[in-house]
């Protein structure tokens, strides 16, 4: 009877670690129907590029704010300066670094080392 | 009569049951099995419902519906900027939508032009990105109807033209007599001056840059070069335009910096155009004085160098 429950003992703590093991790690939960906010950082910085590419367009600074919102952040205009910088660092696609640049100018927040990524359009002569 | 009692001696081994005489073993296998089985059951049951991972690292199929709407409309809106099919296409497939991708943002532009989101431009903008992608695609939506198929992009200032043939009541009568024309003689044609403006050519703009200084906040700085591109030339006249009000300023009245040289303080939030009048057209672009971070960390508004040049 004591080998049994020295037995069922030990087995039963291996299989509470193999069951943890596999519920967080292996397979945990995929939750659906998640807000904006749980969005992986890769996902909402895709995101911003989009938004900060339809501002390059439209310079529609107030419809780029309120889209923004949705990621749940604090402050807009701080968390695309954020975003911006960390492009500049990782040295990211220069269209997408060059966009979110404007998109910063826009809300105020354009910093020294976003500087050389600014868009001044040189026209033509005669133009 | 006495028994005398028998000395012990130890079985054989074969008098011994064969079950007894196989080696003990350490293990319980049947508790082994039932302990791996009730601690797996139970920790997946903890790991799942009891304690879950927290809710982080998501991807864009996750999302709630009105989030992935969200989604679809910043997937559109890059579109009409970059006119990427592939990529679009990519990204909605992504969001693993139910059915046709491309079908679902036709429904999607639908939903959204029937309710209060096409109630201002931004919105309407957005629809109008999700129709210019799903209507080459041979996809229609109810948004066709509800928002007008156009292609000139909504703008807050609607520009209303008066009519001009109403028609006006002929001018009175004069009371001084005309006098009459010789005989003979040839009307003279009424002479019409038409105003031209003066030639914009004079000087072309080379170059914006901008930079951040404590000591210089919010300035333009404008030189304004001969053709060598390198002799300043005095007494040209720049002028800076805001909402609201313009300012004239001349090069050369700031010997110090140099002939070519003039400048204009900005306030802060405002946006310039800046022209030589008659002489140079405006830069492309409005320059903005927003508030910038100098290299000592400091905060400034930022100021501009731009350089024009003789044509």
């Amino acid at each position: 009877m004591v080998r049994f429950l020295l037995s069922l003992g030990v087995a039963l703590l291996i299989g509470i670690g193999i069951g943890l093991y596999v519920g967080w790690v292996i397979a945990p939960v995929e939750y659906v129907d998640s807000p904006a906010s749980a969005l992986a950082q890769r996902y909402k910085d895709e995101y911003a590029v989009m938004i900060a590419a339809a501002y390059a367009q439209d310079r529609d600074l107030t419809g780029a704010i309120e889209r923004l919102r949705v990621l749940g952040v604090e402050n807009v205009p701080q968390y695309i300066q954020e975003v911006t910088e960390r492009y500049i660092t990782n040295s990211s696609s220069l269209d997408e670094i060059r966009t979110l640049v404007l998109l910063a100018e826009g809300m105020g927040r354009l910093t020294p080392v976003m500087e050389p990524y600014r868009q001044v359009t040189l026209p033509t002569q005669g133009s | 009569m006495t028994q005398t009692p028998q000395p012990y001696r130890p079985p054989s081994d074969s008098e011994i049951p064969a079950r007894y005489r196989r080696p003990r073993r350490q293990v319980s296998w049947i508790g082994a099995i039932i302990g791996l089985v009730l601690g797996i059951g139970g920790g997946l049951f903890f790991a799942w419902y009891v304690s879950p991972i927290p809710e982080f690292d998501n991807e864009p199929w996750q999302l709630t519906a009105d989030a992935k709407a969200d989604f679809v409309v910043a997937i559109m809106l890059r579109y009409s900027q970059d006119g990427d099919v592939g990529r679009a296409v990519q990204s909605l497939i992504d969001l693993r939508l139910s059915g046709d991708p491309i079908q679902t943002v036709a429904d999607m532009a639908c939903s959204l032009a029937s309710t209060g989101y096409a109630n201002n431009v931004s919105g309407v903008r957005a629809i109008r990105a999700m129709m210019s992608f799903y209507q080459p695609q041979g996809r229609t939506g109810c948004a066709d109807s509800l928002i007008p198929a156009d292609n000139v992009a909504a703008t807050d200032v609607i520009e209303i033209t008066v009519p001009t043939n109403t028609p006006t009541l002929a001018p009175p009568a004069t009371k001084t007599p005309t006098p009459l024309r010789p005989a003979g003689g040839s009307p003279t044609p009424a002479l019409v001056i038409v105003p031209t403006s003066a030639p914009q050519s004079d000087f072309i703009y080379v170059n914006a840059t901008t930079f951040c200084d404590a000591n210089a906040s919010g300035m333009i700085e404008v030189y304004v070069y001969a053709v060598n591109g390198a002799t300043g030339i005095p007494g040209q006249a720049i002028r800076v335009r805001w909402d609201g009000g313009e300012s004239i300023f001349f090069t050369g009245l700031k010997p110090e910096r140099g002939a070519a040289y003039a400048d204009f303080q900005m306030e802060a939030d405002r946006s310039y155009i800046v022209d030589m009048p008659g002489r140079a057209d405006p830069l492309p672009q409005p320059l903005v004085a927003v508030p910038c971070t100098t290299p000592e960390g400091g905060r400034a508004v930022i100021s501009y160098r731009v350089t024009f040049r003789e044509a």
